[in-house]
């Protein structure tokens, strides 16, 4: 049941020209940015491995917010358009009904990683590092986008608005985001610590830093930062799970 | 039963020994004794992205040493009538030297790095304290040609080439749904 709603995300909003729009100007974004890091690099400007770095942040970066705005709509959508309620009306349980919109929205983050995968061999030809590369932005960005996404979700179900949900979800990953560009010292005091602690996008961040400019490839070399994405993936089912309980109170149309 | 030495025999012996510390302290001169040459004024040319070594050597050619010389470096840019920024140019803009021996040639060396093409003048200034003039080398000038490279890392094929395909397969998405919507 989840596979039909699925595919029917896949070809409302994937494959059609406004979605692939979407994929073109991350392409386009791709380019442009492999080509001034890979010009400053032959001018030894910055470092190779930076130089993967940063692109490996764009990368993350431009998928969370794509994913994120995408996101934003699928459920709302429905409310939105006044299909809720035959929607769940029908015998498909809500938990087949979010899965499926769920799998929609990573199939994206998988597109934009496909897009991804040839600048990400191309700049890093020469450093043997482009299998770990591909490996962790893989990893790690599939973690903090899944999450990423229950959380917006979940904030659908609460809001059940188009507007207010993309307001809310662009101000959630924007808090997520702005301390992580942050630099080291900038992170002196110790809240600045807990919050870089626990913030998802942070950790990615660092783990991309420790694989790609200080060589340290293996997972238990990183694990101090992934265990952390672990958690907040947790929290984010956990939120989820609460709007969905809160959704079936209050009902299909509210006050029902 | 001692004595207490007088108030004029601890005079007699402060003043002289006041007049002889005074005595050798250096005095405060206009220009210090140095002189500063580049030595690599003929090897600096290169292109954008080259590291180089600007070698020079401070010598002190005055009859006593001299100590805490602080020597830098100066650039400008000659097109744009600027100094420039050596930030990104050089990590060791300083070098300090503790003390030069009367007669002492003292070499020093800086590694530069070409960030910007254009054309420069380039100086070695040393500095010493008690001094009212620095002391300056004479002038190198050098060119910094461009580095023209339109396909850095052979990364054109996958930066032209991706978006043309997506924008091609958006293309074919779009027709096939007109011909959809037309039967």
């Amino acid at each position: 049941m989840f596979a039909t709603v699925w595919l029917k995300e896949l070809k409302a909003h994937l494959f059609t020209w406004k979605g692939l729009v979407w994929l073109v100007l991350a392409a386009l974004l791709f380019s442009l940015t492999c080509y001034l890091l890979l010009t400053d690099a032959e001018l030894t400007l910055l470092d190779h491995t930076e130089m993967l770095w940063l692109l490996s942040m764009i990368i993350i970066g431009t998928a969370f917010l794509i994913v994120t705005i995408d996101a934003s709509s699928l459920i709302t959508s429905e409310f939105e358009k006044e299909t809720a309620e035959s929607l769940f009306l029908s015998p498909l349980p809500l938990g087949q009904f979010i899965l499926g919109k769920l799998l929609a929205s990573l199939t994206l983050w998988f597109t934009i990683l496909l897009i991804a995968t040839p600048y990400i061999i191309v700049t890093a030809a020469g450093t043997g590092l482009a299998p770990a590369f591909l490996g962790y932005v893989a990893l790690l960005g599939t973690l903090g986008i899944f999450a990423i996404i229950m959380i917006i979700f979940g904030i659908s179900l609460l809001f059940r608005s188009i507007k207010s949900t993309l307001t809310t979800s662009l101000v959630v990953l924007l808090a997520f985001t702005v301390p992580a560009l942050f630099s080291s010292t900038l992170k002196n005091n110790p809240a600045a610590q807990f919050f870089a602690k626990v913030n998802p996008v942070d950790n990615i961040f660092s783990s991309l830093d420790n694989v790609l400019v200080d060589f340290q490839r293996s997972i238990s070399q990183n694990w101090q930062f992934i265990w952390p994405l672990l958690v907040f993936l947790g929290v984010a089912f956990g939120f989820m799970l609460l709007a969905v309980k809160r959704f079936r109170r209050r009902g299909v149309v509210r006050g029902d | 039963m001692t004595r207490k030495p007088s108030l004029l025999l601890i005079f007699s012996l402060v003043l002289p020994a006041a007049a002889i510390a005074e005595a050798g302290q250096p005095a405060v001169a206009a220009t210090p004794p140095l002189e500063l040459k580049i030595l690599s004024s003929a090897s600096l040319n290169g292109t954008a992205g080259d590291f180089v070594t600007v070698d020079a050597r401070i010598t002190n050619v005055g009859p006593s040493p001299i100590s805490g010389v602080a020597t830098y470096l100066s650039l400008i840019d000659m097109e744009n009538k600027q100094p420039v920024d050596l930030e990104d140019w050089s990590a060791e803009r300083g070098a300090y030297i503790p003390a030069i021996d009367a007669g002492q040639t003292v070499p020093l060396s800086w590694k530069v790095h070409f960030v910007v093409p254009g054309s420069y003048s380039l100086v070695v200034v040393a500095f010493t304290p008690g001094c009212e003039v620095p002391q300056v080398s004479t002038i190198t000038h050098f060119d910094v040609k461009p580095k023209q490279n339109l396909n850095p890392g052979q990364v054109l094929p996958v930066a032209i080439g991706m978006p043309v395909a997506l924008a091609l397969l958006l293309l074919l998405v779009g027709a096939g749904r007109r011909r959809k919507k037309a039967k």
